[in-house]
């Protein structure tokens, strides 16, 4: 009965202007948007909630270990406060839901405000404007509770679980789980209000020539704090749990703080300061929304109606390669090949908001890590020559060129426009070899600037012995790894679709960190006990050997077929048919 | 009858269209030429409403369009110059979103998509999405998406553009159909020849000004020569041979 009423009740509003527009702008927010038909990141409905689910999930399972009452008892703990236990954890939690939701208006950016091409397909249709008004925000509204409820549904039935096993009670559960959901829910809705309010802000005030190029920065800026929210879930939780008296000025900055201590005040074991925190969090949210909803009123009456008589697109100041650099071009790139691709793929770097987006979270995330050493290089009230002599300020070049590499060799596989690749499958020869090509972009967009401030800096601290020598060590660690990351490339950075996931993928994202452990942890180790002592950094041969040796002789190995240049990434069969009776 | 009157538009002071008057009666096709930068997607924007001129009016049956936007734009059938659709809608999808927010009921709509994506050899594709659609393809749609509702006007913004030879000529003889059948039409062009073939006057736009308009019969007489000759003596002062030539030397250059 109330599955038929629904089913005539949806029937008819799909039937109803307003209606269909809804769905259309929830369709446009999760799989297109923007001006143009560009793929870039399109992942399709599914993908993107899954993808959402999985890190709340995932980060529950772990728990299980910390939680398990025999684990506990294994390792001698007994009468646990199982509260104060789970108050980092829940912090976490909401430092993680806070940032999915963001990371997924930042990605959407585009696609939240109706854009040229609703105004082409719609403007035209005896709709009024402030239907198409209406249907965007319900459809923002939708999305808001979507993707709130996606990226937590995960972590608020398998946290509360693993936190009661060891409780034996339901109501237990239950108290617990409903706080916890309050918390994480009201966060994203947060975190996702605030992106709005500023991209809102941003089409309220300016102009629509400087939006576009302002908006790029500020997306940049969005994922970068998003990315040190993240990095705050190691150490806020005990700063704050530790304050005595008032709420320090340093946790209003960080709304996650307000939330977290909402559950603690809902759970009755709020200190003070808590107590105050938790006081901003119904106002901060209804601030929030009135705030946002007139900015987005405002931006909507600036961009959408008045689209008509906005130009389109930008142009780019165009002024010709010095010589200087013409020359250090032909000595660096040394094929027509390499010259025209490598302005195609610096270009297409500086340009594209998908692959510029990429790059800045994890931008962002070295430089929180690189901050996060230097603080710790510093520990102990060290001075400076003695800090950098410690393996945590040693690990910085490191851990940015290490990310920084990771970071270029992710986003050449993100495409762009594929429609527009025809020019390089009619024009190249699939021979042509790419890899050389994406070394030196990746060389060429971090060594130079890595070089100087790291020889520079060391120069400055310890003289030119260390300064040579670990700038040395970096400049072969980067070579290297970017002779590894490179292993059997064979594409033009951005003209091939987007790799499927594969069943090894897993095994490479692990790899992946135990790479960077090794190559940044390990080595910037060694050399703080190495440096001292200049011969023994001799050690450092060998291992560079082997490094540079595995992905030689796998080039070489590589049978002709898997040299040819592609434009398509194929799934492999997992069975073969061979066809013996043809 | 649609009624342009004296209508100007200025981009931040600089003029695109200068007093732009003409009237279009039921049964008549009025093609409106000029080179890029003419005014003519200006010109089209204003009479679809979706720019208000800076001054001046268009007025249908009598009443400036402005008064009641909403209501000119059902009997109005647009197609754009570009044709900007939803890549993850289908073809199908698309059109009946278009039908729905034109308020058609279903029967009716369902009915009529399905004949014209028969007639416009889109029926096989009709479930794919229209990311995988050639140029042609999105053109057919958008044009269906134009007449579907049975509009009184029509404007259509460089329509063959992308269409092969057949569709071409269907949709010629389609723009005399409606042109017979009392419709009026307002048909935006770069090509002289279909111009020439399917509209009864024309409109020839140079720097936003009008410098003819007449019957194409009439505006072909000028040079007692072709449509195409008036045209390039009014608004082009290149010698087009030259041009052609110049390019080839550039080319052919060490």
């Amino acid at each position: 009965m109330i599955r038929e009423i629904a089913r005539q009740e949806w029937e008819y509003q799909r039937d109803r202007p307003f209606g269909r527009l809804v769905q259309l702008f929830v369709a446009r927010i999760f799989r297109g948007g923007g001006d143009t038909d560009a793929e870039g990141l399109d992942l399709g409905v599914g993908l993107v909630l899954t993808l959402l689910a999985l890190p709340g999930g995932f980060v529950s399972i772990f728990l299980f270990d910390k939680y398990g009452s025999l684990l506990q008892w294994l390792r001698g703990q007994t009468n646990v406060d199982t509260l104060l236990m789970a108050f980092p954890d829940e912090y976490f939690f909401i430092v993680l839901s806070m940032t999915v939701t963001g990371a997924i208006a930042v990605w959407r950016w585009d696609a939240i405000f109706p854009d040229r091409r609703d105004h082409m397909n719609l403007a035209h249709l005896p709709v009024a404007t402030r239907t198409i008004f209406s249907a965007n925000l319900l459809a923002i509204v939708f999305l808001v509770g979507v993707v709130a409820f996606d990226a937590n549904a995960a972590s608020c039935v398998l946290f509360p679980m693993v936190v009661s096993a060891s409780q034996g009670s339901l109501l237990f559960f239950l108290k617990f789980g409903a706080v916890h959901a309050v918390g994480v829910l009201l966060s994203s809705v947060f975190s996702f209000l605030a992106v709005f309010a500023i991209l809102g802000l941003l089409m309220a005030i300016l102009p629509p020539r400087f939006l576009r190029r302002v908006s790029a920065y500020a997306r940049g800026l969005v994922v970068v704090y998003l990315v040190t929210l993240l990095c705050t879930s190691f150490v806020i939780p005990e700063l704050l749990r530790r304050v005595k008296g008032p709420a320090p000025s340093w946790a209003l900055l960080f709304p996650s703080c307000w939330f977290v201590s909402l559950c603690q005040l809902l759970r009755l074991r709020a200190n003070p300061a808590m107590a105050e925190l938790a006081k901003l969090c119904v106002p901060g949210i209804t601030l929030l929304t009135l705030f946002a909803f007139c900015v987005y009123a405002i931006g909507y009456r600036r961009h959408f109606v008045q689209i008509s008589e906005i130009g389109e697109g930008t142009s780019v100041v165009h002024a010709p390669l010095p010589w200087r650099w013409s020359a250090l071009e032909e000595l660096v790139l040394r094929t027509p090949f390499q010259r025209g691709c490598f302005r195609f793929v610096g270009k297409t770097l500086r340009r594209s908001e998908a692959h510029r987006l990429v790059l800045t979270g994890v931008a962002g995330l070295a430089l929180v890590l690189a901050s996060q050493a230097l603080m710790r290089a510093f520990e102990g009230m060290k001075s400076a020559p003695q800090a950098a002599m410690t393996s945590e300020a040693l690990s910085i070049p490191f851990v940015v060129s290490f990310l920084l590499i990771m970071g270029l060799r992710i986003v050449f596989e993100i495409p762009s426009d594929l429609r527009a690749n025809w020019i390089f499958q009619l024009m190249l020869d699939p021979d042509q070899e790419c890899e050389p090509l994406a070394r030196r972009v990746i060389l060429a967009s971090i060594l130079p600037w890595l070089l100087v401030i790291t020889f520079a800096a060391y120069l400055y601290l310890k003289g030119p012995v260390v300064a040579v020598l670990h700038t040395l060590v970096v400049v072969t660690w980067s070579c290297l790894l970017t002779n590894v990351v490179l292993v059997r490339f064979r594409k033009l950075p951005f003209t091939c679709s987007l790799p499927v996931f594969k069943q090894h993928s897993i095994v490479i994202l692990i790899s992946l960190c135990f790479g960077f452990l090794i190559y940044a942890g390990s080595t910037a180790e060694f050399e703080s006990s190495a440096l001292s002592q200049p011969t023994r950094m001799l050690f450092l041969l060998p291992v560079a050997g082997v490094a540079w040796y595995i992905p030689h002789y796998m080039g070489k190995n590589t049978i002709d077929i898997e040299r040819k240049l592609i434009f398509e990434e194929t799934t492999t069969r997992t069975v073969e048919l061979l066809r013996l009776s043809e | 009858m649609l009624e342009a009157v004296q209508l100007t538009k200025r981009y931040s002071s600089l003029p695109a269209v200068q007093d732009l008057s003409f009237r279009l009666q039921p049964g008549q096709v009025l093609g409106c030429l000029g080179p890029n930068g003419s005014g003519k997607s200006t010109t089209v924007k204003m009479l679809t409403g979706l720019l208000e001129p800076s001054r001046g009016v268009v007025r249908f049956n009598g009443r400036t369009i402005q008064e009641d936007l909403a209501s000119y734009r059902m009997h109005l059938g647009y197609v754009p110059e570009e044709a900007h659709l939803y890549p993850y809608l289908t073809g199908w999808e698309y059109l009946e979103m278009v039908g729905t927010l034109r308020g058609m009921s279903r029967d009716r709509m369902y009915l009529k998509i399905d004949s014209m994506l028969q007639l416009f050899s889109l029926h096989v594709a009709r479930h794919a999405s229209i990311g995988t659609y050639s140029k042609g393809m999105r053109q057919r749609i958008l044009l269906i998406a134009a007449i579907m509702h049975d509009p009184d006007i029509f404007i259509f913004d460089e329509p063959l553009s992308g269409l092969d030879v057949t569709s071409a000529l269907i949709f010629k003889n389609l723009v005399q159909t409606l042109g017979r059948s009392g419709k009026l039409v307002f048909y935006c062009s770069h090509v002289l020849e279909v111009v020439e073939k399917v509209c009864t006057d024309v409109l020839i736009l140079r720097k936003g000004v009008v410098i003819a308009h007449d019957s194409v019969t009439n505006v072909g007489k000028i040079l007692g020569e072709s449509l195409e000759n008036t045209f390039l003596h009014l608004v082009d002062d290149v010698d087009t041979m030259n041009v052609a030539r110049d390019i080839v030397e550039v080319m052919k250059a060490a």
